[in-house]
């Protein structure tokens, strides 16, 4: 046994001497988790984008766990990585990006944040990505997706009023599904997308959103799991749907999600109970999401989700790997950077947001 | 080896295609290894044999405590949410004096020791639920720890209200647990090294020096035989699950540490990387077998494999495909074992 260790590292030290040096240009990216709809498609993005920047995107799943995403980025600086992408796990934790960062800084590698917020504190988040050269964070306006959903809301409600008022007491109760319970994007979209619904209607005269549970000082239902999941919003609105219906004029009149995931669970619970099946004559709840997925955007045509709000997939890949790009063969880091982006004290990028009910 | 020469050539085919066969685990990986090896220079470079050390000695403690409960022809699934538990309660006693949002806006961070003591026995307490309803209640302990790792992972969401905690005292994250040892080149080994070194000498003493260890194996292989030959064998499996619980109490301290703060997922599923390492250390699940050698060989290998397949940049997809593989090529090879000697 210990011979044919010996015998074993011998030969991978041999291989160690004399195996040629690494010559691409690798640049990691880490990914929160491969299950997130909405991230699948700007992996695909970025993998093209990378490609035409003259990079070789490196794909990394931590599948929601901190640890594991730690381990692999220590692992890839020891590997020979150009430059490291990174989508934290831990959003809204800045000693968690800190930790990262610096393992970047120690090996003077380019470090590229995007998508997911390292805390719920700009201004410390500022501090932190100042405090190296090589650094960025591409993600989007926290508020924004939530304020525009809100409006989108608000109008929608405020024009179809009557119908969507099933029991007709001049209120419309809702149901809030939160992604994760930290992340300050979740956290502004629950905010938002009521508050901003609620400004346009109160403004028109009619009563302020309810959230259709009294008794939920929260007035949002979160996946405790921090995966803005179909399966978290469709078993919260089964539960909700054998409680709350026509039936006991109770029945949930609007449902708004934080992602179109969520929505997708809502609204395959509601296609259970016989609601938004998509068939002429049947009943809709109206469903709003956030992302634009492909799967959204079919039952937004179909009929069965009314809107959601678009990030920009390839906006975001786009801007990442030009970034990652410019770092890497020493250029300013926003140079070139295409207009449609908005640059924040030089510490972010901003992906805009549209509106989408439908081609 | 002496007999080996003795035997006849096709005996000697033979006895060569079991020595394999026996060791088939980590020829493979070795191979493996090489294979990475060819491809990425790096990766037997000192940088990256610290790295893969490093990984190694966050996740033995955790691999020693499982592979306890597994020498007891039982498992252990509540180690992962006790890590995550004992992370956050190392988190807010140790979070920086005056730092923004600190959840025990009034405390002082306490000595390190306490803190260290005080997580182990938090997770030596959900040990000591699992092991006596194993022992007294005759509870499968899968049952048993999925339920306490629910019960755990709900105490923790209580107590946190999920939040997340960050801007941990220097004294604990750079000036103790990630503090460098020492350096080679520009690589420094983590003082986390030196404690999963210490907590496995401690480890190793008690599972072979101690009548403790021995009733382990004694109640592991054959529990009536030991019931018969005087061993107390509730007291036999409440230790060992309370010896596991301590230990993925001091994982959850040097967690928080070295990812920076404690969040809902820190933990997750941590105990079935473990239980996987273990198995694939030679512990078997029959029970009654098991070295710390083999423990700390299957945790340095799983680290291999999966630093090597960083290396390789394969996709995170193919990493699930090739980790399960190599867990079940590692059982069934375990099982050989003993359907040869049946």
């Amino acid at each position: 046994m210990k011979k044919f260790l010996a015998l074993a590292l011998a030969l991978i030290m041999m291989l160690a001497v004399s195996a040629p040096a690494l010559a691409a240009q690798d640049a990691y990216v880490f990914w929160y988790t491969f299950g997130d709809v909405y991230l699948s498609t700007v992996r695909d993005a970025m993998d093209v984008e990378m490609k035409e920047e003259g990079l070789n995107a490196i794909n990394q799943d931590a599948n929601g766990q901190q640890a594991t995403q730690t381990d692999q980025v220590n692992t890839a600086l020891v590997s020979g990585a150009s430059a490291l992408v990174i989508n934290v796990c831990e959003s809204g934790s800045i000693g968690v990006a800190e930790t990262l960062l610096n393992a970047a800084k120690a090996y003077d590698l380019p470090c590229v944040f995007f998508n997911r917020a390292l805390s719920t504190d700009d201004a410390e988040v500022k501090a932190l990505l100042d405090s190296y050269e090589k650094t960025v964070f591409v993600g989007t306006l926290f508020d924004q997706a939530g304020k525009m959903q809100g409006d989108m809301i608000g109008q929608y409600v405020l024009d179809n009023y009557d119908a969507i008022d099933l029991n007709g007491d001049g209120v419309i109760t809702y149901v809030m599904f939160k992604g994760d319970e930290a992340n300050q994007e979740a956290i502004f979209r629950t905010q938002y997308g009521v508050e901003n619904a609620d400004a346009i209607l109160t403004a028109a005269g009619k009563p302020a959103l309810k959230f259709y549970d009294e008794g939920n000082a929260s007035k949002y239902l979160v996946d405790l799991n921090g995966t803005w999941s179909n399966t978290a919003s469709f078993e919260y609105m089964q539960t909700i749907l054998a409680q709350y219906n026509e039936a006991n004029g109770n029945m949930v009149e609007l449902v708004i999600a934080n992602n179109d995931d969520m929505a997708l669970g809502a609204v395959n619970a509601l296609t259970v109970a016989g609601y938004n099946t998509g068939e002429e004559g049947a009943k809709v709840i109206p469903v709003f999401g956030v992302d634009a997925t492909d799967a959204a955007k079919e039952l937004i045509a179909n009929g069965r989700m009314v809107g959601t709000i678009k990030q920009d997939n390839v906006g975001m890949a786009d801007a990442v790997a030009h970034i990652t790009a410019n770092l890497v063969n020493g250029k300013d880091k926003f140079d070139a950077l295409n207009e449609n982006y908005t640059i924040v004290d030089g510490w972010m990028v901003a992906i805009p947001y549209a509106v989408y009910t439908g081609e | 080896m002496q007999n080996f020469k003795a035997l006849s050539n096709k005996d000697k085919g033979r006895y060569i295609a079991n020595w394999m066969l026996d060791h088939a685990m980590i020829i493979i990986i070795i191979l493996m290894a090489i294979y990475v090896q060819s491809q990425k220079p790096a990766f037997f470079k000192i940088p990256s044999l610290v790295n893969i050390l490093s990984l190694t000695a966050v996740r033995l403690p955790m691999a020693l405590g499982v592979a306890g409960c597994i020498i007891l022809a039982g498992t252990d699934l509540s180690g992962g949410r006790v890590a995550g538990l004992t992370a956050f309660i190392s988190a807010i006693l140790l979070q920086k004096a005056g730092a923004s949002g600190k959840f025990l806006p009034n405390l002082t961070p306490p000595n390190l020791l306490l803190v260290i003591l005080a997580v182990m026995a938090i997770g030596a307490i959900v040990g000591l639920v699992n092991g006596f309803c194993m022992g007294k209640f005759k509870l499968h302990p899968f049952i048993v720890t999925l339920a306490t790792q629910m019960i755990t992972y709900g105490v923790y969401l209580t107590v946190s209200g999920s939040k997340q905690i960050s801007s941990l005292d220097t004294s604990y994250t750079t000036s103790f647990v990630t503090k460098s040892l020492f350096k080679i080149g520009p690589t420094s080994v983590p003082m986390y090294v030196l404690l999963a070194i210490i907590l496995t000498a401690i480890v190793w003493f008690i599972w072979n020096k101690t009548t403790f260890g021995k009733n382990m194996f004694a109640v592991g292989s054959n529990e009536e035989a030991a019931r018969v030959s005087g061993v107390n064998v509730l007291l036999t499996i409440v230790g060992v699950f309370m010896m596991a619980g301590a230990l993925y109490g001091y994982t959850g301290f040097v967690e928080a540490a070295r990812l920076g703060g404690s969040t809902a997922t820190l933990g997750l599923n941590y105990e079935s990387d473990a239980i996987a390492a273990v198995v694939i250390g030679g512990v078997s699940f029959v029970g009654g077998t098991g070295k710390i050698s083999g423990v700390i060989l299957g945790v340095f290998m799983m680290q291999l494999i999966m630093s090597g397949m960083t290396f390789l940049g394969i996709s995170g997809n193919v990493t699930y495909i090739i980790k399960g593989a190599v867990i079940l090529v590692a059982c069934i090879l375990d099982m050989r074992k003993y359907m040869v000697k049946k």
